[in-house]
């Protein structure tokens, strides 16, 4: 998934302070308030200004990949299930949305029955019918959705959507019964992940004359409680009430709080911040500079939320080329690079915590295991950089040249500079090279470019190990020459692509006994070293003084639409 | 002089044609830029990055690549954002030209006013005490970075002091005049002074020079003989001959600036202006926008270049012959 904006500006050690800030959303306060008590009338109402930095790209529920849109999505678009919309753990839970209740399965997992509800409509007015959720699977098609053949490609039918996306139809895949007011989804083999698949954007329903290509900066027809009145990428995305909504299950799609919701664009990261503190703005998009988290955690603390993150930073080492062709070179980079010392670039203890394994911590599957901590133990403590060096010397790649490709912003630059003085240190001869933030991550994925060693990061879709470990290191997410090769070590495996079969396979039965094949997966690859996790970041939400309700999903993040303004 | 306009309009192309190829150039020489996969999204596969790669004519040689871009920046003018889907280039940057000429214009106003202030008083006061330390002043107002100065008026006026004494001062971005002419100053005025200080620097040391110089010229003491008061031959004469080489400079600086030199005040302001769009479009190499902006840009100087160049022949024959 897309990843967000990241920490503008310096490596400041004040901002290891974020001292008072309200550890994490899981606050009883909050929680109780939104979750348990139902929709509370009386907080109804107002406007909510948010602000971003820039826009994040086509409006098209389909297209668009940002974290940006995504969170404000939630309260627009819905598909057929929902994550569930509520603060915590519960969030990764999907729910039916415009299903009536949970798909009936058979045929082994392949076919899913869900039933519509009955009564919904578009903010434009029409009734939802099974028509509409036909057009719109293969809408994801003819759009070409990001995720067209790496999501939707299971359903019968889409192998010839994705080849010749203009003439995309699903009929064998996705049958509408419009008496019944049913949907048959049929897959060519079972996913246990097909549901998680249903409930993120590019799955949402809209009405079956939408265009048939990116709708870009035009907006689509909604079925939840906003639609949207204006977008301008320069000036702001105005969203106001869908006079068509009503609340059909809280868990799913629960009715807004704000009467209107306005992201204006355009402000520098300093100057919003600013605007929050003189409650001129209500929120910040993008995360607050290193330099001005002291003020925040101290002066501002009651308005600050920091919640973990089920995402990771990591070093690709590229298994393909010289020197990380060489397993025990590789190794030696995880046993020297010192997590705390990155925590630190990133902003301190508070912003990012030591990342050992590929799953972050939250996520199913995850085992606290420390492959290459100093002295061994389940988490990290510190580096060894004798044992690194003496691996160095032992793979007799000593001496070799070695391009660090970093994005060029403050932070991953820093970190990058560190990075560097490591690979000196071990014994190799290290170069930065920071490439514009926008083109680094595609250059890094091209072999073309013969990158033998970058700095990016990875933050979860769904809630599912397979969406780190089969996207990020499986033999099919690596295609050479490509930009779009997301498996960047280029590893490739046959041993390990036989146990992740496996627990994709063991999944559809046993989601637990998976998720521990998953995390014996994780420890497998560690132990071969394609990559190096660094750090698993975490969020800080600032809110203006007037914010109530603050929830945090750990799935889309903040609910905005659940906020309170007055 | 017909003339030598059309040959200085021809001219004007070429330089704009050959702007437009160096961009476009410069841009798919970048390592790692092909906006292909950028597009796509993340983690697509191969078919969907085909498809996309495709539907923007990506897969097709370089020069029918620019050739189209043109066609749909100058022919169809209906050229879309690579990042922005959906967002056509040209509304966008008629939309952001009222919010750059609000700016620039006020801003001209401010420092035509204060450099003829500060020049000729310095000139007039030569010889005491006022003269170096308006000249100081203008020195110090050159030296000051705008990004600086802006981020410092934006802390004070923003942060420190806007719980007193500058409450009344609005949140940072841009009314339209037409909406709210007083909020559209009131937003306004602190870019304009920000902006302001740089060339009121500049004009205030280059119009002192001018006047001193002329202050020696004969027909100066030809109208000191005539018994004509100091102060008239110093507004009336000697400052109205030393306003020509301010003239040509301001066309040209004021065509810079229109074409979003004023970028890091927009930036810092949050100023939806043209500087502001060019700023975005480098930021997430948005080509269409980039090609967009930079021709804009180069419009507006190679306009004011071209007037500044007629009027001088105008105003002197022996530049048409040069």
């Amino acid at each position: 998934m897309a990843r967000k904006a990241l920490p503008g500006i310096a490596l400041i050690t004040t901002s290891l302070i974020l001292a008072g800030c309200s550890g994490s959303s899981s606050t009883p306060a909050t929680s109780a308030s939104g979750s348990t008590a139902g929709f509370q009338s009386q907080h109804k109402g107002g406007t909510l200004k948010l602000l971003a930095k820039s826009a994040a790209g086509s409006l098209d529920p389909q297209v668009n990949y940002t974290l940006q849109y995504w969170q404000l999505y939630q309260a627009m678009y819905d598909g057929l299930m929902a994550f569930k919309k509520v603060d915590g753990q519960a969030s990764f839970t999907p729910v039916p949305d415009l299903a009536e209740a949970a798909p009936q399965v058979s045929d082994g997992g392949k076919t899913y029955v869900f039933k519509l509800r009955q009564g919904i409509k578009f903010s434009t007015g029409a009734a939802l019918t099974t028509d509409d959720v036909v057009a719109s699977f293969e809408r994801i098609f003819k759009v070409s959705s990001p995720t067209a053949g790496t999501f939707y490609n299971g359903i019968v039918g889409a192998d010839a959507c994705l080849t010749k996306p203009a003439t995309c139809s699903l009929a064998k895949g996705v049958v509408g019964d419009a008496t019944a007011g049913t949907v048959t989804i049929h897959l060519t083999a079972p996913d246990s992940e097909f549901l998680y698949k249903l409930a993120v954007p590019h799955a949402s329903i809209l009405p079956k004359g939408s265009p048939a290509k990116d709708a870009g900066t035009t907006p689509l027809p909604t079925t939840g409680p906003y639609m949207v009145a204006s977008y301008d990428p320069n000036r702001e995305l105005k969203m106001v009430r869908n006079p068509n909504f009503s609340e059909w299950s809280h868990d799913a799609e629960p009715q807004a709080y704000p009467d209107e919701i306005d992201e204006s664009f355009g402000l520098t990261v300093e100057a919003e911040v600013t605007a929050v503190q003189n409650g001129q703005a209500d929120w910040v998009f993008d995360p607050p500079p290193a330099d001005r988290l002291n003020e925040l955690g101290t002066t501002y603390a009651s308005q600050v939320h920091v919640n973990p993150l089920t995402a990771f930073w990591y070093l690709a080492l590229n298994t393909n080329l010289a020197p990380f062709n060489n397993e025990a070179a590789r190794q030696a980079i995880s046993w020297a690079v010192d997590r705390a010392a990155v925590v630190r670039l990133y902003g301190g203890t508070n912003l990012a915590q030591p990342a050992c394994t590929i799953l972050p911590p939250g996520l199913p599957g995850h085992v606290d295991s420390c492959a290459y901590t100093a002295g061994g133990g389940a988490t990290w403590s510190a580096p060894d950089l004798a044992k690194a060096k003496q691996l160095v010397q032992q793979s007799g790649t000593a001496g070799q040249e070695v391009g660090v490709v970093v994005q060029d912003d403050t932070v991953n630059k820093a970190m990058g500079e560190y990075l560097q003085s490591v690979l000196n240190e071990i014994g190799y001869q290290a170069t930065l090279k920071p490439l514009s933030a926008d083109i680094q991550f595609t250059y890094i994925q091209n072999t073309k470019n013969k990158v033998q060693l970058s700095l990016t990061s990875w933050y979860q879709d769904y809630p599912a190990a397979s969406d780190f470990i089969n996207v990020l290191l499986s033999c099919a997410s690596f295609h050479p020459g490509s930009d779009s090769s997301i498996n960047i070590s280029g590893f490739c495996d046959k041993g390990i692509d036989g146990q992740i079969q496996q627990a994709l396979t063991l999944a559809r039965t046993d989601p637990q006994a998976a998720d521990k094949l998953w995390g014996q997966i994780d420890q497998a690859i560690m132990a071969k070293a394609p990559v190096v996790p660094l750090i698993n970041p975490k969020l800080v939400d600032f809110t203006s003084k007037r914010v109530g309700n603050y929830q945090f999903s750990k799935q889309f993040y903040m609910l905005v639409s659940q906020l309170w303004v007055q | 002089m017909l003339l030598f306009a059309v040959r200085r309009l021809a001219s004007a192309v070429l330089v704009l044609f050959a702007i437009s190829v160096l961009v476009f150039l410069i841009f798919f020489a970048t390592p790692g830029v092909d906006p292909a996969a950028r597009i796509a999204g993340r983690n697509a596969d191969p078919a969907t990055l085909a498809q996309v790669r495709h539907s923007f004519g990506l897969d097709r040689p370089i020069p029918i690549r620019y050739a189209l871009m043109m066609r749909h920046l100058f022919i169809s003018r209906d050229l879309e954002s690579f990042v922005n889907r959906g967002a056509k280039v040209i509304p966008q940057i008629v939309q952001a030209t009222p919010v750059t000429l609000s700016l620039v214009l006020g801003a001209a106003v401010i420092w035509v006013l204060f450099a003829v202030l500060m020049g000729t008083v310095a000139a007039w006061r030569r010889g005491t005490v006022a003269d170096p330390l308006i000249m100081l002043a203008g020195v110090v107002g050159i030296s000051l970075p705008v990004y600086w100065l802006g981020e410092v008026v934006n802390l004070i006026t923003q942060s420190r002091l806007h719980g007193s004494v500058f409450s009344w001062v609005p949140p940072l971005g841009y009314v339209s005049l037409t909406d709210d002419p007083g909020q559209w100053a009131l937003h306004l005025l602190f870019p304009w002074l920000t902006l302001a200080v740089l060339y009121a620097g500049i004009y205030a040391r280059l119009l002192r020079s001018e006047l001193v110089a002329n202050l020696n010229e004969d027909y100066v003491r030809t109208a000191r003989a005539k018994g004509i008061s100091e102060r008239r031959i110093l507004i009336r004469h000697a400052l109205r001959c030393s306003l020509i080489p301010i003239v040509s400079l301001f066309g040209l600086d004021f065509g810079a600036l229109v074409g979003g030199a004023a970028l890091l005040t927009e930036v810092v302001f949050g100023l939806p202006g043209v500087g502001k769009l060019t700023y975005d479009a480098l930021q997430t190499v948005d080509l269409p926008m980039i090609m967009a902006t930079v021709i804009y840009a180069a419009f507006f100087v190679v306009l004011a270049n071209a007037v500044v160049d007629v009027l001088y022949a105008r105003l002197d024959p022996r530049a048409r012959h040069a």
